[in-house]
């Protein structure tokens, strides 16, 4: 009794929080069940035909299957790991910088290609690392031979997950500034009468108070493991690098070219979906276990 | 206050330079879509126009500004950013709030917790989406485009986080003086997180902004697509299934060539939003006094 | 415990608002369809004899959909919408058939919006059907008959475009004896290939248009390697190429041909000719692919090629044929429409002319699809009043008489591409062509053709005429010179292809049905290893390779393919 009591607000402020999400976020999932039917937009869920886990097979057989789920993990992890550490550098460096409008210039500038779609973006960074672009010019500068970055399976990696990490590095990077701002003021003058130079103030005092923050971004980027930047890689790649930079999402793209395939498409999103729960939930715990600290 | 070592110098140079190329890095694409939107049309179409204008001229500018459907969609952005980031904003504090409470305050705070996580991760996909949409009604109207994404939960569990670092203190001492949690919330959260709600802010609204596909989606008339809808449907290219061109699409491959035209659009559709985060910056100073975080 | 109670009450609170709003609208829905039958007692008003135009007594709503591309007149009216459009003020006013649009969208986005109305049961009365989504609803049941509306109410020019091609478009739209839908189609040979280059290079260097293979390997290394464009740069390269090798433009499909090789007509899946037995072929893994790759490959090696062509897309390669780096492209006959236009305004000493492709001995043979069109206009079975579809089919026809000129002007608000239904004469570009050389011929000064094709037949006349004066009050010099010389010049794109038409010099795609069963399930796997095989092998790897791949091909999927589209030509034959 004393506790509804006293909770009984809390319940009542997650209300349209619940019910929002019920509609539109659990509604829509009745749509899972196309993953295990022959999906027909004319039919419609009720009318479609059951085919059990014909579309994962049909899926998971396919000859590429395996280079293709290689390649998304491989450049899943690298811009996971990528996207956390850059940001926090930059933070870190940026939080260095006195002249304050100095330091809002950068922020703003490191934020701008983020309100750029990959459409307009993909057709800049083709050109930068062309053969007649200004990176090869420097290269030429140097006396070394040119390089097809585009047309190259390792060069082709690289830039795509560089390019991904410079278009959204703004976005953690403010993340992080916000958290570091709200460290106490107090603990920096402490430092600094106890004689802490900059370098162990940044050790000591910024770095464990934007540990929490940095555990959450950490694990909820988890959930993105098989997500390696559909838009992008769609706008960039081309027939030489599909070896190395196909990935499942523009697999199932292709997939679907001759005649929408829906029942396959809902399979590998709910495949998906699956190895993000699990993964996502895995580290909650542990990061619950180990270091007493629910993420969410 | 800081001791100025021969170390801390250079640290400083080269810190400069670092940040400064960065910078140079995030600008270039401006500046390019801003040197193709001055040129010529011919020396756009050419490929010519790097980081300078080839045949400088305000054309393009000239243009836009009779667009009546570049200005029409410019007000119907506004409206969204502004009613969809009240409503998301609203959404995430409330949600937010009772569940930043540790388990022993909120005895079912975990239950929520999940009861939202899990749908990071699950979505039914396009059609349900649209289906449960157009069943409530929504189709064709601005809150299409706010209601299914009024709780961003990935948001929502920034705010938690953010939420937490404020001392249980503040709070306990509120509570004592006789404060509702619903005034703890208003009156002493708020005041004390705004770093962080112009963190959110800042991300919801620029969420609003660029988001476009729900706007094919949801509404029925072009008249009522926000910006970048409307920006999407001029870059987007000629399906590339085509065996060959109708009659009408060679007709319309001819209007593909207002090229500075397209790039000025594009250039302008995203000024408003850049001009939006030096303002928000003021708050993230202010918000430095407010305590460490509490284990 | 007790908490259960408030928590179980927001999930039946919520449970019941979705379902009570699912049915609101759905009984909102029922009403938006009874709508349209508001007319019924107009039926026995209307006269007995049916008239291609006739007005109805009572006003008859009409709803349909629209994808739509933005106004091409730059008079047009700033800001106009779909809804707006003059043209269906006019067709009320002249019909008495009002259109309501459900919603309209870029075309671009046409086909995912079309899906979420089909899966939502939410279709509008007439409809604009791609192949694909014909055979949906038609095997749902879902299309009018339109026979007797056709026959009874349909204008002698839509007849006589309908039977242009002795009624094989009709045909593939319909079945069991029943028209379930109008093709729009367009004459097939306006998809021949042919090659477009710089004449003005080819005359710095001294060169003759080339005829064979031989002779273009020559004028393409020419104009790789002896600065054609005189500018002491060596910043020119031979043949313009993007990273579909097979596509609807600035591909190769032309140079294939040339060496009597048929892989595609456009659309990474193979094409299909007879061979000498009767049967059907995939022209895609035929020896002659191999040959035309070899080719391929050593222009790559020599530059003839550009270096990175396997990143460009279209948009990149259009950059380099109007800045003048490349004067060679293999293509169809709109060419100057889009974007040697460009090119001519960029340059203006750029000169482009259209060839028969060059083959092994002497011109080659294009291949040309047995039917050219991409969508059909079908009506809703609900619908009360089939017959309006084909009174706004003539409607459209007609307003393109002489006695409606300036009647139906861009500047009035009025938008040709956004009105449907809308067929045109198939054979309207070679109308264009007879037309405007017939006037010319006669030193006419203006038209004085008086039919439907009259609009058309115009606006390419005086394009023409202020072309050869200066004129570009209406457009610019590039722009004018496009319309003249895809359309209407002797030698130009329309021109060459009519004369390869005449000539026979064509070999057909016999395929035309729909993508057969194992194409859906494996296409994008046979379409992704051809265009990983055919890029490396023209890069530089081995030319063995190509045998690699037709054994993958045909391993597969592609033999059963193969099998499937021979049962469905048998089926064909005996219709």
């Amino acid at each position: 009794m004393r506790t509804l009591k006293k909770e009984y607000i809390f319940h009542l402020m997650l209300i349209p929080g619940v019910i929002v999400t019920l509609i539109y976020a659990y509604g829509p999932m009745a749509g899972l069940v196309m993953a295990f039917q022959q999906f027909e937009p004319l039919s419609g869920f009720f009318h479609s035909k059951f085919v059990g886990f014909d579309n994962f097979t049909y899926v998971f057989n396919m000859p590429d299957f395996k280079q293709v789920l290689w390649n998304t993990v491989v450049i899943a992890v690298i811009k996971m790991v990528l996207a956390l550490l850059v940001p926090l550098i930059l933070a870190l460096l940026l939080n260095e910088v006195t002249k304050r409008w100095f330091s809002r210039f950068i922020q703003s500038a490191v934020f701008l290609p983020f309100f750029l779609s990959w459409t307009v973006l993909g057709g800049v960074i083709i050109e930068l690392f062309s053969l007649s672009g200004p990176v090869n010019g420097l290269i030429a500068s140097m006396g070394l031979k040119p390089i097809m970055f585009m047309l190259d399976n390792q060069w082709f990696r690289g830039i795509i997950i560089g390019s991904d990490i410079w278009k959204g590095m703004g976005y953690n990077m403010i993340i992080i500034l916000a958290a570091i701002t709200g460290i106490n003021a107090t603990l920096y003058e402490a430092a600094e009468v106890d004689g802490a130079g900059r370098w162990k103030q940044m050790l000591h005092i910024t770095l464990p108070g934007i540990a929490p923050i940095i555990i959450v971004l950490g694990v909820l980027s988890l959930g993105g493991i098989l997500n390696a930047g559909f838009e992008q890689i769609l706008i960039m790649y081309n027939p030489t690098v599909y070896e190395g930079a196909d990935i499942i999402d523009t697999f199932v793209y292709r997939l679907g070219m001759f005649s929408q395939q829906f029942g396959p498409a809902a399979a590998v999103g709910l495949f998906k979906s699956v190895i993000s729960l699990v993964l996502v939930s895995v580290t909650y715990y542990a990061a619950y276990k180990f270091n007493n600290y629910r993420i969410f | 206050m800081i001791r100025s070592t021969l170390s801390r110098k250079i640290f400083v140079v080269i810190n400069t330079l670092v940040l400064t190329a960065i910078t140079l890095l995030g600008i270039i694409p401006f500046i390019h879509l801003l040197s193709v939107s001055l040129s010529s049309n011919t020396a756009a179409m050419a490929g010519e126009v790097k980081l300078w204008p080839v045949g400088f001229n305000f054309d393009a500018y000239r243009y836009l500004g009779e667009k009546v459907e570049f200005f029409r969609s410019l007000g119907v952005s506004v409206e969204r950013v502004v009613l969809g980031t009240a409503v998301n904003m609203f959404l995430c504090f409330i949600t937010a709030f009772p569940l930043a409470k540790s388990v022993d305050q909120f005895k079912f705070r975990t239950v929520y917790v999940w009861f939202f996580a899990v749908t990071m991760f699950f979505g039914g996909g396009l059609i349900p989406t649209y289906i449960i949409v157009k069943n409530t009604g929504l189709i064709d109207s601005i809150w299409a485009l706010i209601l299914p994404g009024a709780l961003s939960v990935w948001n929502m569990v920034l705010m938690l986080n953010f939420f937490r670092s404020i001392p249980r203190e503040l709070d306990e001492a509120a509570t004592i003086d006789g404060a509702g949690q619903w005034r703890v919330l208003w009156q002493i959260y708020l005041p004390v997180s705004l770093p962080s709600i112009a963190t959110i802010g800042l991300f919801t609204i620029v969420g609003h902004w660029n988001s476009w596909f729900d706007g094919i989606l949801y509404l029925n008339s072009p008249d009522k697509y926000p910006l970048q809808t409307y920006l999407s449907t001029l870059i987007m290219s000629i399906n590339a299934q085509m065996q060959s061109l109708s009659l009408e699409q060679i007709k319309a491959m001819e209007n593909l060539s207002e090229k500075t035209l397209q790039t000025a659009q594009i250039f302008m559709g995203a000024l408003p939003i850049m001009i939006v985060y030096p303002f928000l910056q003021k708050y993230f100073v202010k918000g430095m006094t407010v305590g460490s975080v509490k284990e | 415990m007790k908490w259960i109670k408030p928590w179980k009450m927001i999930l039946v609170a919520t449970m019941t608002l979705s379902v009570l709003s699912a049915c609101s609208s759905q009984t909102k829905d029922s009403a938006g369809s009874s709508s349209q039958t508001s007319s019924k007692e107009e039926n026995k008003t209307s006269d007995a004899t049916p008239e291609p135009l006739g007005k109805y007594a009572d006003t008859v709503t009409v709803t349909e959909v629209l994808g739509y591309n933005p106004p091409e007149d730059p008079r047009t009216p700033k800001g106009i919408t779909p809804e707006q459009n003059a043209y269906l003020k006019d067709l009320k006013d002249m019909l008495n058939i009002e259109v309501k649009y459900k919603w309209t969208v870029p075309s671009s986005q046409f086909e995912q919006k079309f899906s979420l109305a089909m899966a939502s049961a939410d279709l509008p009365d007439i409809m604009e059907l791609d192949p694909k989504n014909f055979e949906k609803l038609k095997k749902q049941g879902m299309l009018a008959d339109l026979t007797k509306a056709y026959n009874d109410y349909a204008s002698p020019e839509l007849k006589k475009y309908m039977e242009s091609d002795g009624g094989f478009a009709m045909k593939t739209y319909s079945d069991d004896g029943k028209q379930l839908a109008m093709p729009a189609f367009e004459d097939p040979f306006l998809s021949t290939q042919l090659l477009w280059l710089r004449k003005d290079w080819l005359d710095n260097l001294k060169l003759q248009p080339p005829k064979t293979m031989d002779e273009l390997d020559k004028v393409a290394e020419a104009f790789t390697k002896n600065d054609p464009n005189q500018n002491g740069k060596n910043d020119t390269y031979g043949v313009a190429l993007q990273k579909n090798l097979f596509f609807w433009g600035y591909d190769l499909r032309g140079f294939f041909n040339g060496f009597g090789a048929y892989p595609s007509d456009g659309n990474n899946q193979t094409a299909w000719i007879k061979d000498s037995g009767g049967k059907l072929i995939p022209g895609l893994i035929q020896p002659e692919v191999k040959t035309a790759l070899g080719k391929l490959q050593s222009w790559y090696k020599d530059g003839i090629l550009d270096k990175e062509f396997a990143l460009k897309d279209d948009t990149k390669t259009v950059e380099d044929i109007v800045a003048g780096k490349v004067g060679i492209v293999y293509g169809e006959w709109w060419y100057p429409n889009f974007p040697l236009n460009n090119s001519v305004d960029k340059d203006p000493k750029a000169d482009w002319i259209a060839i028969q492709i060059p083959g092994l001995d002497g011109p080659g043979k294009s291949l040309v699809p047995k039917i050219r069109s991409g969508k059909a206009f079908a009506v809703n079975k609900s619908m009360k009043h089939p017959e309006a579809a084909i009174k706004m089919l003539n409607y459209y026809i007609e307003v393109g008489k002489k006695k409606y000129q300036g009647k139906t002007e861009a500047k009035d608000g009025f938008v040709y591409n956004w009105f449907n239904p809308r067929i045109y004469n198939p054979a309207s570009i070679d109308t264009i062509y007879t037309e405007v050389n017939k006037a010319l011929d006669a030193k006419q000064t203006e038209i004085t053709l008086d039919d439907e094709n009259f609009k058309d037949v115009e606006k390419v006349f005086q394009a023409r005429n202020d072309y050869f004066s200066g004129n570009t009050q209406t457009g610019s010099k590039g722009v004018n010179w496009g319309l003249y010389f895809s359309r209407a010049a002797k030698d130009g794109g329309w021109g060459t292809t009519r004369k390869i038409k005449e000539a026979g010099a064509y070999v057909n795609n016999e395929f035309y049905g729909l993508p057969t069963e194992t194409q859906v399930e494996k296409g994008a796997q046979l379409d992704k290893l051809m265009q990983e095989s055919f890029t490396k092998i023209i890069m530089g790897a081995s030319l063995d390779e190509f045998d690699k791949f037709v054994q993958s091909w045909k391993s597969l999927g592609g033999d059963q393919v193969t099998q499937e589209v021979n049962d469905w030509y048998s089926k064909q034959a005996e219709k």
